[in-house]
C-alpha cells in the first residue's frame, strides 16, 4: 500500500489559512512593481492603486484563476527517457547545480563556482537516477569568469550539452527569460510559440516577502506564461522577519504571495502549468540568518503540500539544505529530516539537494550523498506492500520454526522490490571496512564523483543544434556587452 | 536625584523595549530641562548593552529591533532640546544608506540604519531598489562620510562592486567610504571588491562605521 501522506494541518485549519489569505488579498493587498501585471490585474477586476503599486484582489478572481491551472503536465527532456510527468501523486527531486560558492573537490576549500563547475555538476546530476528536475547554472546570477549579463546564456549552452535532463530557465528579467525560451526552442526544434505544447523548459519565480513582486522577475514570469511554459511560484518567507513569527501567519503570507503569482499567470495565459511552492522557513533570531535546515522548514513543506492538495495543484518544496558549512552530522540530519518530511507529505518537486550553508554553497560530494538520501526516501514512500504473496504464510509454514529464508526463491523474487540497496553508505563489517581503506562517507562520495565525471557521457547535442545555440550566445553577448 | 530618575527611566524603557515609555521619559527630560546630551549618552549605553546581549545569544533579533525603535523614538524627541550647533558637534558622521537596485529587502538595512543613528551618526535612508547614481548624488548633496549599501540576494551582490567601481571612475573613491552588508555578503566579498567595511549585523555595522571614521 502506498503510504498515507504526512499531515500537520487539519482540514479546518487549511480552510482557516485559505480564508485568512483571501482577507489579506482583499484588504491588505500585495505590491507589484511591474506595470504589465498591474494592468492585467486591473482589467480583470482587481483594485489597483497605481501610485503605490498596490493590488487588492477579490476572492472570486483568485479562486477562478487557481482552478484554471492544470493538475498534471509533462516536461520533455532531450532524452525522452528523462521526461517528467508531473501530477499530484509523484515525487521528484531537483538538485541545485550552481550557487555562488562551491567546495572544491580536490582541496576541500570554498571558492567561487565557475562555468567548468556548472558543466561538471550538471553532468553528475544527469548521471544520477533520482534527480529528474535539476536546477541549472542558468539560474545563477553570477558565474566566476563570466560577465553577469550573459551568464545565463553560457550556462544554458553548457547545461544542455552536459545533461540529458530538462534544463531549467531563469525569469530574472524579461530579456533573459526570452533568451532561455529561445534557446529551449532550438533544442526542441520548434518555434517559440509552439514550445508550450511540449515544454522542455520551466522556471521559478520568487515573490519578495512580505507581499511583493519585483519588476524583473515578474516581467520574466509573464514571458514564460505567454508561451504556456510551466512556472514554479515559490514563496520564501522567513518567519519572524519577513512574515509573522507564527508558522500559521507565515503560511498566510506565503499563500497570499503564491496565489497572487498564480492569478497573474492564469490571467496572462489560462491553463499555464504552475507549481505551488515553498522555500519558507524561520529566521534564526540569534544570528539574523535564514535557517533552511530547520525542522520548521520541514513543517512548511508539509503544510505547503497540504495546501497545494487543497487547491489541487502540483507542489514544490525545499529540502536537503543545511546551515552547516561542511558535510558533517548536522548537514546529514538537517538534510534527511527535511527531505523525508517533504516527501512523506507528498511534495511533488523537491528542490535543494547538493547545498550547504543555507544554499550559498554547493558541493560535489553533497550532490551524490543527498542522492543516496533521496533513494532511501523513495523506499520509504513505497511503503509496505501487503498481499498473499508478501504475507507469505505458505512460505513461513514450509520453512517452519528454526528454518532459514536465505535459500528460498521467494526471497530472490521479492528482494529488490522490498529492500533498498544504498550505494555509498557503509554496511560492511569493521574488518572489511578497514580492508577497504577505512573510508569516511565523504571520501567515498568524492571517489563516486570522480568516477561519474570520468565515465559518464551524456548523449551529445546534434551538431546543428549546438551551432545554433552558440550563435545565440554570441548574439546575446553582442547585445549585452558594450565592449564587443 | 530627580535628574537621574528620568534618565534612568529612559534607560529602563529601552532595556524593556518599550517605545511608549521611552517617548514619555524623553518628553519628561525635555520638560524638566535636564541635559539632553547626557540622556542620549545614557540611552546609547542601554542600546549597547542590548547589542552585547544579542551577540552573546542572550537576546534575539526582535529584542534588538524593538530596543532600537525605542531608542530612535526617544532620540527624536531629545534632539529638539539640543541646539543646532551642539547637534553638529555631536554628529559622528553623515551616512547615506540603502538597498541596491534590483533588491527590495529592507529589514536588515533598517536595523543597521537604527544602530548607526543610535551611535550618533546622521543617517539618510534612501530606501530600497536604489540606483547607484542615486547613492552618489545623495552622498554628494549631504557631503557624506560613508555610503552604506545592502544586498540580501546573491543576484544583486555584483551591484555593490559596480558601486565601488563607479565611485573610482568618478574619482570619488577617496571621498566616500563604502560599507556593505546583507544576507549574502561576507567579509571576503568586501575585501574582494575593495569595500572599506563590512558588518554582519546592526551592532557590528555601527562599530565598523566608527572604526572607518576613527570616531
Amino acid at each position: 500500500m502506498k503510504i498515507e501522506y504526512l499531515k500537520t494541518l487539519s482540514n479546518n485549519e487549511i480552510r482557516d489559512i485559505h480564508q485568512a489569505t483571501l482577507e489579506v488579498l482583499e484588504r491588505t493587498g500585495i505590491r507589484i512593481y511591474e506595470s504589465t501585471a498591474l494592468k492585467i490585474l486591473k482589467d480583470a477586476g482587481a483594485y489597483v492603486d497605481e501610485k503605490n503599486k498596490l493590488v487588492k484582489i477579490p476572492s472570486h478572481l483568485v479562486e477562478e484563476s487557481v482552478k484554471k491551472a492544470p493538475k498534471e503536465f509533462t516536461l520533455f527532456a532531450r532524452n525522452p527517457e528523462n521526461n517528467v510527468e508531473i501530477d499530484l501523486e509523484k515525487v521528484y527531486f531537483g538538485p541545485i547545480i550552481g550557487r555562488i560558492n562551491i567546495i572544491d573537490l580536490d582541496t576541500g576549500k570554498k571558492r567561487r563556482t565557475t562555468l567548468t563547475d556548472v558543466a561538471n555538476l550538471t553532468k553528475v546530476a544527469s548521471a544520477l537516477e533520482y534527480y529528474k528536475l535539476p536546477h541549472s547554472g542558468v539560474q545563477m546570477p553570477h558565474i566566476e569568469g563570466v560577465a553577469d549579463e550573459v551568464a545565463h546564456a553560457h550556462a544554458y549552452l553548457i547545461s544542455a550539452k552536459n545533461s540529458e535532463k530538462i534544463v531549467k530557465g531563469t525569469c530574472r528579467d524579461k530579456a533573459k527569460a526570452q533568451d532561455c525560451i529561445r534557446m529551449a526552442s532550438v533544442i526542441a526544434g520548434c518555434d517559440v510559440e509552439e514550445l508550450g505544447k511540449k515544454p522542455n523548459i520551466f522556471t521559478t519565480c520568487n515573490p519578495i516577502a512580505p507581499l511583493q513582486f519585483q519588476e524583473g522577475q515578474t516581467s520574466g514570469l509573464i514571458e514564460y506564461a505567454k508561451q504556456g511554459l510551466p512556472i514554479d511560484i515559490t514563496s520564501e518567507v522567513q518567519a519572524g522577519a519577513t512574515a509573522p513569527v507564527t508558522l500559521a501567519g507565515s503560511l498566510t503570507v506565503q499563500n497570499t504571495e503564491i496565489l497572487t503569482g498564480i492569478t497573474i499567470v492564469q490571467l496572462v495565459n489560462p491553463g499555464t502549468p504552475v507549481f505551488y511552492g515553498t522555500a519558507s522557513t524561520i529566521m534564526d533570531m540569534r544570528h539574523g540568518i535564514i535557517a533552511k535546515g530547520a525542522v520548521e522548514a520541514g513543517l512548511f513543506n508539509v503544510a505547503t503540500a497540504q495546501l497545494a492538495q487543497f487547491y489541487e495543484l502540483p507542489s514544490r518544496g525545499t529540502a536537503s539544505d543545511t546551515e552547516s558549512k561542511v558535510l558533517d552530522i548536522q548537514a546529514g540530519y538537517e538534510k534527511a529530516i527535511t527531505l523525508l518530511m517533504a516527501a512523506l507529505a507528498g511534495i511533488n518537486y523537491i528542490w535543494y539537494p547538493g547545498t550547504l550553508e543555507y544554499a550559498l554553497t554547493v558541493s560535489y560530494e553533497s550532490l551524490v550523498i543527498d542522492h543516496e538520501i533521496c533513494g532511501m526516501v523513495y523506499r520509504a514512500l513505497k511503503g509496505i506492500n501487503v498481499n498473499d504473496s508478501t504475507l507469505a504464510t505458505k512460505l513461513i509454514s514450509s520453512v517452519g520454526p528454526g528454518g532459514q529464508f536465505l535459500g528460498q526463491k521467494h526471497t530472490i523474487d521479492h528482494l529488490e522490490d522490498e529492500h533498498y540497496f544504498p550505494k555509498l553508505s557503509d554496511r560492511s563489517s569493521r574488518n572489511d571496512w578497514e580492508a577497504a581503506g577505512a573510508k569516511d562517507l565523504r571520501e567515498v562520495a568524492r571517489d563516486e564523483v570522480r568516477k561519474i565525471l570520468k565515465e559518464y557521457q551524456p548523449m551529445p547535442l546534434e551538431n546543428q543544434v549546438e551551432c545554433e545555440l552558440k550563435k545565440i550566445v554570441k548574439e546575446i553577448e553582442k547585445r549585452e556587452l558594450k565592449s564587443l | 536625584m530627580l535628574v537621574e530618575k528620568s534618565i534612568k527611566d529612559l534607560e529602563q524603557a529601552i532595556l524593556n523595549y518599550n517605545i511608549e515609555s521611552a517617548k514619555y521619559s524623553a518628553k519628561k527630560i525635555l520638560d524638566e530641562g535636564i541635559d539632553t546630551a547626557a540622556a542620549i549618552k545614557a540611552a546609547t549605553k542601554a542600546i549597547r548593552e542590548i547589542g552585547e546581549k544579542f551577540h552573546k545569544g542572550i537576546l534575539f533579533l526582535p529584542h534588538l529591533v524593538m530596543a532600537g525603535d525605542a531608542m530612535m523614538a526617544a532620540s527624536k524627541i531629545l534632539e529638539e532640546g539640543i541646539s543646532k550647533e551642539k547637534r553638529e558637534r555631536l554628529n559622528k558622521g553623515n551616512i547615506v544608506i540603502g538597498t541596491v537596485q534590483g533588491d527590495i529587502h529592507n529589514i536588515g538595512k533598517n536595523i543597521v540604519a537604527t544602530m548607526l543613528k543610535s551611535e550618533g551618526f546622521v543617517v539618510y535612508d534612501l530606501g530600497e531598489d536604489v540606483p547607484i547614481e542615486r547613492f552618489i548624488e545623495k552622498a554628494k548633496e549631504i557631503d557624506a562620510d560613508i555610503i552604506a549599501a545592502s544586498s540580501l540576494m546573491t543576484m544583486t551582490m555584483p551591484v555593490l562592486k559596480e558601486l565601488i567601481e563607479e565611485l573610482e571612475r568618478k574619482d570619488l573613491g577617496n571621498k566616500f567610504k563604502v560599507m556593505i552588508g546583507g544576507g549574502s555578503i561576507t567579509q571576503e566579498w568586501a575585501n574582494e571588491i575593495g569595500a572599506d567595511g563590512y558588518g554582519r549585523d546592526g551592532p557590528e555595522a555601527a562599530e565598523v562605521a566608527k572604526r572607518i571614521l576613527g570616531a
